[in-house]
């Protein structure tokens, strides 16, 4: 499987290249949003996995790295890095269109499985993304009847699931737990994804603002 | 060398510092308890040199300028004055506005442009003075200040007008504009004083958030980086790991999360718990919250749920993760671990710690608290109802038919810590 890394901190990325499990080949590594640009158009990597802060371009870090190779999001899957685990890190990338993220103190293992699975079309949920996403969502504080915008809002399935990956259930077990294949956890939690990426409520507006404006 | 205890140094003489309960600016204190001359003797010297070409004035002046003031006991205790300096040169303005319209009337020829100036430099004094020390002298009210301003205003443009109408040649009105234009600006001056302070400590504000957004972008450009590295690299429950990211999350609060302590909130506390037991235990803790916890605090949640932490901590360690989400109807808290598990009905009666501080605390404040124990690890349930609202709790459980409540609901109390929401 062939993975790009990109992260302006070489000691990082030599480390996570070792790390790395046998399936992935690393077909190149990148430190600046303009070299990844080139790498990411050269090697044509199955997943790249993006530092969410990155040095070049406009400044924009990974998320701009993914805006700006949108037309390959159909055949090149990202994955976010993030040094931190604040969801106002991750929501920018998430939003621009990376299929998931995890922190940068995982284990290669870790990393290695989220590669798969990001390779494979899912979607990888770490526990704080789903909590951030109940609380964007105002799943927990009950407003959501509010909206009448399908994408605005959780179905009640969906939020079990993201309470119960919040909890620190694996797939695996989030399916045991509510008696549904893995398979439809998968599929929840990509829709939850997807209506993370498009939309519009105003808390996910903000918090990229604000991230951007910090 | 003589076993006599030596003799008391003589009191070495006092740093001459002026002191903080002054007539004027307390140098003749200062000098006084410097020289260890009494107070009077000084100030008479100072008046009757002072008639001496201004000697004692000038000496005053210069003494002021370069005496450090006392220390105040506490800080940043003002200074008190005793003399009312300003409405002196208010009524020195009025003496030399009178003069100047005296010699105007009398038409003798006579330019009053120096009485005009002294009026002007009277009042304007007693205007500076009033801002500068009166402002910040707890002797001086506000309204002193105004009625000094007030004062030092009308007295400029009456003379004016009055000038203007006895003399009207233009040197007279040209000076009389100018005392107008004073007037207006002592007017403003408390405006433009306060406008200037303001702007001023926006600006340091500004300046000091823009050096900490900085620091905030190196910091997690090098050291966080190299903190997650080093977590990374050895392991995610070893010492080293756990003392890296202890560290990586006390800077991450003081870059980030500084801007707004609040003194009670649950998902703050629970972090502080969570991080101290990390340093403790071979244990890592991923502590999500959901819900605005903003000035709420559940202690008894707290304690229960530390408890549970303690226990994962102890017995099962590795990666364990605490959920706690607050609605406007109950709070919840789950704490998970993948420990081998045990048998929840096997717990000796004398293991206190599930028993007593986790289900027993969780009950006896209108909570209940449950302990599901698999293969794959523990978890521990805590659900506390707030308010009076007597809806079914949103219970997510659906499965885990070996659920074993090791108590049950005890709604009738329902004295939530927190309060209605």
């Amino acid at each position: 499987m062939k993975v790009l890394i990109v992260d302006d901190h070489s000691i990082f990325r030599s480390g996570l290249r070792a790390d790395l499990a046998e399936f992935i080949e690393v077909v190149g590594e990148a430190a600046t949003v303009d070299e990844a640009l080139a790498l990411i158009e050269q090697t044509a990597p199955e997943v790249v996995l993006l530092d969410v802060h990155l040095p070049g371009g406009e400044g924009g870090g990974g998320a701009e790295v993914i805006r700006r190779s949108a037309r390959l999001l159909g055949s090149i899957r990202f994955l976010a890095l993030s040094v931190s685990d604040s969801a106002e890190d991750v929501v920018g990338v998430i939003r621009a269109g990376a299929r998931g993220y995890i922190t940068k103190s995982s284990s290669g293992a870790e990393v290695s499985r989220a590669v798969a699975a990001v390779a494979a079309g899912d979607a990888v949920f770490s526990p704080r993304l789903a909590g951030f996403v109940l609380d964007a969502f105002g799943a927990v504080a009950g407003e959501q009847a509010e909206t009448s915008d399908e994408l605005d809002r959780l179905s009640a399935r969906e939020r079990e699931v993201m309470r119960l990956i919040a909890r620190g259930y694996a797939y695996k077990e989030v399916a045991t737990d509510l008696f549904i294949s893995i398979k439809t956890v998968e599929t929840h939690v990509s829709a939850v994804l997807r209506k993370l990426q498009l939309s519009s409520r105003h808390e996910l507006t903000a918090w990229a603002l604000e991230r951007k404006l910090l | 060398m003589t076993e006599t205890p030596p003799a008391p140094d003589p009191a070495p003489t006092p740093v001459m510092r002026r002191s903080r309960t002054a007539v004027l600016g307390g140098v003749c204190a200062g000098l006084a308890d410097h020289l260890g001359a009494p107070v009077g003797r000084m100030r008479l010297i100072a008046i009757v040199l002072t008639f001496v070409g201004g000697t004692g004035a000038l000496l005053y002046l210069w003494l002021w300028a370069l005496t450090p003031l006392e220390k105040a006991a506490d800080g940043g205790e003002p200074v008190r004055r005793s003399f009312p300096a300003a409405p002196v040169l208010l009524g020195l303005a009025g003496v030399s506005a009178l003069a100047a319209l005296a010699i105007a009337v009398r038409d003798s020829g006579a330019d009053p442009a120096v009485e005009v100036l002294l009026t002007i430099a009277f009042a304007g004094g007693a205007v500076t003075w009033s801002l500068l020390f009166d402002r910040h002298d707890p002797r001086r009210s506000d309204r002193y200040g105004f009625h000094v301003r007030t004062a030092a205003a009308a007295l400029m443009l009456l003379s004016a007008v009055l000038l203007l109408l006895t003399d009207p040649r233009a040197q007279t009105a040209v000076l009389s504009v100018v005392m107008i234009i004073a007037g207006f600006g002592v007017l403003v001056a408390p405006q433009v004083v306060r406008l200037w302070t303001e702007l001023m400590a926006e600006r340091s504000t500004r300046f000091r958030q823009e050096s900490r957004a900085e620091v905030a972008a190196h910091l997690h450009d090098s050291v966080l980086q190299t903190l997650a590295l080093i977590q990374n690299r050895a392991g995610a429950s070893s010492e080293i790991a756990r003392i890296a990211r202890a560290q990586e999350r006390e800077l991450r609060d003081w870059l980030f999360a500084g801007t707004a302590p609040s003194d009670a909130d649950f998902a703050a506390e629970l972090r502080e718990a969570a991080s101290e037991l990390e340093l403790e235990h071979p244990v890592r803790f991923e502590v999500v919250t959901v819900g605005d916890f903003t000035d709420r605090s559940f202690p008894a949640v707290l304690a229960a749920a530390r408890e549970a932490m303690l226990n994962a901590a102890r017995h099962a360690g590795g990666d364990v993760s605490v959920y706690v989400e607050l609605s406007a109807a109950a709070i919840d808290v789950f704490v998970r671990d993948r420990g081998t598990g045990f048998d929840v009905s096997s717990v000796a009666d004398g293991r206190l710690g599930v028993r007593e501080s986790i289900v027993g605390r969780m009950t006896r404040h209108g909570g209940r608290a449950s302990v599901v124990s698999g293969e794959a690890g523990t978890e521990v349930r805590l659900h506390l109802q707030l308010g009076g609202t007597q809806q079914a709790p949103a219970q997510t459980s659906a499965g885990h038919p070996a659920a074993q409540p090791a108590a049950s609901i005890l709604p009738a109390n329902n004295s939530a810590p927190g309060g209605p929401a």
